[in-house]
């Protein structure tokens, strides 16, 4: 065991309040864990080492004032955590959700949560109990049946100072429901992120999700946004990820009731040293539920993606459609690509496909914008930003599609002239 | 260990030596005094014996992998006879009579002659009467061509400057686990050496190497195509094998040196097992070659038996403008399990690979493509393009793709593309409609559905191939 796990065992153990009980759970689960090392496949292209190599220790309250950047046209219910806790608040609550902090729940609002804490995520999942074993704070976020919200709700980890920061979310979807909620984090402390999310989507509701890991430089992050899909239900969700010295996320949905669909959309933009590893995981445990999920990256410097997309079809899952296509772009020579779409199928009447591309933009293509007069550089700039530039247009959300976009570009531009 | 110890083994050895070989089955176990007798009873050379030393001890240190998506009962390596002589004719079936009939009744579906469903069957006969003339006349054109094929502990007698150059650098003793394992107690398998210029007037087969019939479960092989030769070799066949040996784990290497050509077809129909998948053979063999300039190695299988495979034909793609191409067909049923794909390692320039892999999986069986797309960083140009298709027939079967893709060069293209589907009712109608029954419109649906790999192989075996998939598809509709 890493001298690391082993603090944040004693750590676990030490704090002391409501949640005592899901500590404990985590803490013994974690004193059993293998360390993941290279030869483990889910660490395969990610080594810890740079977590092994860190001390714990929980980010205390930041004096410097951070608030998250603004996403211009969007009216949402934001929330910005620093340090472990709530650093700013913009908006009203919408009307119709109950939202909890962790930290003000009362009695009843605590049972609720620990009723559903864990359900979502899978036991196994390493760094989701390390977060069950040092979150500090936490939303709880509940829709009642047939409520429609249509006021997004933004929730933002800032990675300002040094230390650990483990942020917990939690969404209960009733049936019918709509939400929409966009998760983001930024910052480049040298620090620890795990940044865990839950959603159990039931019967026929309805999750527009957002989720940006922008966090750069020291600011390591190990992420996961996990689902439950209820018959009928339907999941949009889109990622966006740059990387630092050490950027994970994992997603994984699990279906629980037939005909419900999910959509996945993934971009990352990678420059520098920077590392990113998306790794997800589809379960069709249920027939006729239907998956799309596409990820493109761009990778340029000495930066590394990792992508490793994983559908699981069960046996009785009969009528599944699921299709997932990983396409990469490398700018440089020393940029690296590990992909990996798996299939692992159990049942015969599914129709699933997947592919994977890496390369460079076409030679006939960049030929055809420069006899148009359109410089070299700029010509690069259309094809090679144009390549993510059609998923982010496939955002539903106009402000935030509007935000990334030019948020996008100019690092994407910024990494060009490097 | 003492002197006396040492002294006492290789005396027990010369005694054996000098009497009678054929008497020889080695006790159960494995140690490294096994590895000096099998050593000195093919009488080898010292370096050859140092080799294999080295490879059992760090076979040693090694664990045996789990990655793969398999699941059978661990091989006991102290329970095995890691040589075991030709077998002699007093134990041999005297006649056809006596040979199981289900194994005779594929042999005449396949249409083999009688005397070669013998050989197969393992009757005990003097002299396969037309096949000597046939091997010796064979033998005779591969002399007046230069082309050396022969066993390969007698390639350690009378090349032992090649083998020594050559083997063990494209498959290096401690490649793996298997490949350690079959490094230290190989006793059997083919060499090949061809000229430089030469186009091998024939096709090799390890079926003319008559002597060898009873391939052992350590098979090596080394082929070397040297500068601007040509040759295609055939190995296996696709008759059931019986076989008394349950563990195989052999390793193929492959060195075509600048602009030589060599194309590697497999037929493997090892037992697969009962209907619970007990007994069946576990294929676990590394196989590799290395292209320089120009060079092109082709990887064609066609893999329907053993109850547990896991192979990965691969290809380093060392030389600029070099090229590797693997086409597969892996058909499991019962309770078989098979992982297996390829790596195509891009370092040259300008070097491109193809992968064709159909998997089809029936009854209870599981069916794995695993594969690997490396492009190093001055692969510039290079390119891959990689398709698995599988097929699954019946709701009980598993199967499973898992391709790594790893660029490091951004001139480098990779592209991969999976699907996996069923025999589509509105097909089966269509062709039951037309008068065929469930299984002739099945068996038609999956050549058709194997067709690419099948115009790889050679045209005798692409026939039998697609006979040996229509009888391994019986009983597996409906």
């Amino acid at each position: 065991m890493s001298q690391w796990l082993s603090e944040v065992i004693a750590e676990g153990q030490r704090q002391n309040d409501w949640l005592s009980g899901n500590r404990q759970q985590a803490t013994a689960a974690l004193a059993n864990v293998k360390w993941p090392v290279r030869r483990q496949e889910a660490w395969r292209f990610t080594p810890l080492v740079p977590v092994e190599k860190r001390t714990v220790s929980l980010a205390g309250p930041s004096e410097q004032q951070s608030t998250a950047p603004v996403i211009d046209g969007l009216e949402a219910y934001s929330l910005s955590f620093t340090g472990n806790q709530l650093s700013d608040e913009q908006g009203q609550v919408p009307e119709g959700l109950t939202f909890t902090l962790f930290s003000k729940a009362d009695e009843a609002q605590q049972a609720s949560i620990q009723a559903l804490l864990g359900q979502v995520k899978p036991s196994h999942h390493l760094f989701g109990q390390v977060n069950d074993a040092l979150l500090t704070e936490g939303v709880y976020i509940h829709v009642p049946a047939n409520t429609v919200i249509d006021t997004p709700i933004r929730l933002t980890q800032l990675a300002a100072s040094a230390g650990d920061q483990h942020l917990r979310v939690l969404v209960h979807i009733e049936a019918g429901a709509k939400v929409s909620v966009i998760e983001d984090g930024f910052g480049d402390a040298d620090s620890l992120n795990t940044f865990v999310s839950e959603y159990v989507l039931e019967a026929q509701a309805e999750l527009e999700h957002y989720r940006f890991a922008m966090y750069t430089q020291q600011a390591m992050h190990v992420g996961s946004c996990h689902f439950k899909v209820a018959e009928k239900a339907q999941l949009t969700s889109n990622i966006v990820g740059y990387g630092s010295v050490l950027s994970r996320l994992d997603v994984d949905v699990e279906y629980t009731g037939e005909f419900a669909n999910a959509n996945l959309n993934a971009i990352y933009l990678l420059a520098e040293g920077e590392l990113f590893d998306l790794h997800s995981t589809i379960e069709h445990a249920v027939p006729n539920c239907t998956t799309e999920e596409n990820a493109r990256g761009i990778v340029g410097d000495r930066a590394k993606a990792v992508f490793n997309g994983r559908i699981h079809i069960h046996r009785d899952a009969q009528k599944t459609l699921a299709e997932l296509n990983n396409r990469n772009l490398l700018l440089s020579r020393r940029a690296v690509v590990n992909t990996k779409p798996e299939l692992e199928i159990y049942a015969d009447d599914v129709r699933c496909a997947h592919g994977a591309t890496v390369a460079e933009i076409e030679e006939k293509a960049l030929y055809y914008l420069l006899t148009r007069g359109i410089s070299r550089s700029q010509a690069l700039i259309m094809l090679n930003f144009g390549f993510i530039q059609e998923l982010i247009t496939q955002i539903p959300n106009a402000a935030v599609s509007d935000w990334l976009l030019h948020r996008l570009r100019e690092r994407f531009v910024s990494m060009e002239v490097k | 260990m003492s002197d006396q110890i040492e002294q006492a083994l290789s005396k027990q050895y010369e005694a054996g030596f000098y009497s009678e070989i054929e008497s020889d089955t080695f006790e159960n176990g494995l140690d490294e005094s096994v590895i000096r007798r099998i050593s000195a009873i093919k009488n080898e050379p010292e370096w050859m014996l140092e080799w294999r030393l080295k490879a059992y001890r760090s076979w040693l240190e090694m664990e045996e992998p789990e990655w793969a998506h398999v699941d059978y009962e661990k091989v006991d390596y102290q329970a095995i006879s890691y040589y075991s002589s030709p077998k002699s004719m007093k134990d041999k079936p005297k006649s056809l009579d006596e040979v199981d009939p289900d194994l005779l009744d594929v042999y005449n579906k396949l249409g083999i002659p009688l005397h070669e469903q013998e050989m197969l069957a393992g009757v005990a006969v003097d002299a396969v009467f037309d096949s000597v003339s046939v091997v010796t006349t064979f033998r005779e054109k591969l002399e007046e061509a230069g082309v050396i094929f022969c066993p390969i502990s007698e390639a350690i007698q009378k090349y032992p400057e090649l083998v020594k150059k050559y083997i063990g650098s494209v498959v290096p003793r401690t490649d793996n686990y298997f490949a350690a394992l079959n490094s230290a107690v190989f006793t059997d398998g083919s060499f090949v050496y061809i000229p430089k210029g030469v186009r091998c007037p024939m096709e090799l087969s390890t079926y003319f190497r008559i002597n060898e019939q009873n391939t052992g479960q350590f098979e090596r092989t080394l082929i070397v195509a040297d500068e601007g030769s040509h040759v295609s070799y055939l190995e296996g066949c696709t008759a059931p094998q019986r076989d008394e040996n349950q563990l195989h784990a052999a390793v193929v290497e492959l060195v075509a040196l600048d602009k030589a050509n060599i194309k590697y077809s497999t037929v493997q129909n090892w037992y697969p097992g009962d209907e619970n998948g007990k007994g069946g053979i576990y294929n676990f063999v590394t196989k590799r070659g290395i292209c320089h300039n120009d060079a092109k190695i082709s990887w064609t299988q066609v893999e329907t038996g053993s109850s547990v495979t896991w192979k990965y034909p691969s290809c380093v793609l060392k030389g600029d403008n070099s090229i590797g191409e693997f086409y597969s067909v892996a058909l499991t049923r019962g309770r078989q399990q098979a992982d297996t794909g390829t790596k195509m390692i891009h370092l040259g320039k300008n070097t491109r690979s193809t992968i064709i892999s159909k998997g089809i999986s029936a009854g209870k069986s599981n069916n794995a493509y695993r594969g690997l797309v490396q492009m190093g960083p001055k692969a510039d140009n290079a390119r891959n393009f990689t398709q698995c298709d599988s097929l699954l027939i019946g709701d009980q079967c598993g199967a499973h793709t898992f391709p790594y893709i790893e660029s490091r060069n951004p001139s480098a293209i990779v592209e991969h593309e999976a699907t996996t589907s069923k025999v589509s009712d509105e097909q089966m109608f269509l062709c039951q409609q037309r008068g065929l029954d469930a299984e002739k419109a099945v068996s038609m649906i999956v050549n058709g559905f194997c067709k690419e790999v099948f115009k790889e192989l050679p045209m005798e075996f692409a026939v039998e191939a697609g006979k040996l998939l229509e009888i391994s598809l019986e009983g597996s509709v409906g």
